[in-house]
């Protein structure tokens, strides 16, 4: 949803740090972005090309690794997936619940809504 | 001796740079800021967020009425553009600070917190913070209140929790409003509310009806207030 400034922001940042270190280019930028945010990795992908020409980061290659939504139980200690409820044909998608999948608790969301910029390699 | 072709070494060295930079954090720490801030001042905060339409400035009104000789109340009113609805709730006598976002869908920590320094947070005990509406990205942005309320409405259409399962999973308590209008619209209330408590058995759920004043008093005690 916020694929736009939030890539303006990425690029922000990684431009601080490339300035910072005075880098002739920048190669890589790794992103780690939970199945949780609302950001579709190809709108960022988009974006990332667009705001980062005529940059030092023009041309560097974005990887993006998806992490998956992790809830844990107090009560049972339980880690692991969501429990999903898809009695409807219409959703395409399984819809996400707080229920603990493996006894009558409620989970806490402990990943899943990650947006770091993890590294990044630069020509200095 | 046929050359194919010759490889330059490029000058200066590569490094990897480990960052572990949270792109969202000055947002998280704004919020977390804005918390400490009305802590410090004793003031309990709600954030009413829910989709367009569906009733969020018609149950804050209802619930100021009810509430205001026991709580000194503020008000923020989060809109694109327009203090329309500032304006209303303020004919029931309680400061309202309209937060205008200009094109944003959602309110972030950093309009939330230009808005409390601009109130006398020793003359307020409740703020409600009424966000743009939207079921989507307010889940994204916490403001830094206390509790959180989403309101819908039947008008919506069956389908509006399972189709929007994240903002669900962050609230306290659920409203779903119009139950007026249920029986035209086809709408199973009873179901509606079943998909909250699927998703996030611990939110209360209360149906209203915001004109008449129905369920406002459960959603009151559901908020604890």
């Amino acid at each position: 949803m916020h694929e736009g400034a939030i890539t303006s922001q990425i690029v922000e940042n990684v431009l601080r740090e490339a300035e910072k270190r005075k880098a002739k280019s920048v190669l890589e930028v790794h992103l780690e972005i939970g199945k949780l945010m609302f950001l579709n990795p190809e709108q960022v992908r988009f974006w990332y090309q667009m705001l980062t020409k005529n940059t030092i980061l023009e041309g560097s290659k974005l990887m993006i690794e998806e992490k998956e939504g992790v809830v844990k139980c107090p009560k049972c200690g339980y880690q692991g997936d969501f429990k999903y409820i898809n009695d409807d044909p219409a959703f395409h998608v399984p819809t996400p619940t707080l229920n603990c999948p493996k006894c009558d608790g409620t989970v806490e969301i402990i990943g899943g809504k990650e947006c770091l910029i993890k590294k990044v390699k630069m020509l200095i | 001796m046929n050359i194919k072709d010759v490889i330059r070494a490029e000058e200066g060295e590569i490094f990897d740079i480990e960052l572990d930079e949270n792109v969202l954090k000055a947002n998280a720490k704004l919020a977390q800021q804005n918390r400490e801030l009305l802590l410090k001042h004793g003031v309990n905060s709600i954030d009413v967020m829910g989709s367009i339409g569906a009733g969020k400035t018609s149950l804050i009104e209802k619930m100021v009425e009810k509430l205001k000789t026991r709580y000194r109340i503020a008000v923020f009113k989060g809109d694109l553009t327009t203090t329309i609805d500032a304006e209303i709730i303020s004919r029931h006598g309680v400061d309202v600070i309209a937060i205008n976002t200009g094109k944003e869908c959602h309110l972030d920590a950093n309009l939330v917190h230009k808005a409390l320094k601009r109130l006398n947070l020793k003359m307020v005990d409740l703020l409600f913070i009424e966000n743009v509406g939207n079921l989507i990205c307010p889940a994204e942005f916490p403001l830094g209140s206390e509790k959180r309320i989403v309101v819908i409405s039947v008008t919506e259409g069956p389908y509006m929790v399972v189709k929007h399962p994240f903002i669900f999973m962050d609230a306290d308590v659920v409203a779903i409003n119009k139950v007026d209008l249920a029986e035209a619209m086809e709408v199973d209330v009873t179901k509606l509310g079943g998909d909250v408590k699927k998703i996030n058995p611990k939110a209360a759920v209360v149906a209203t009806n915001c004109r008449t004043g129905e369920g406002v008093n459960q959603v009151i005690a559901a908020l604890k207030l």
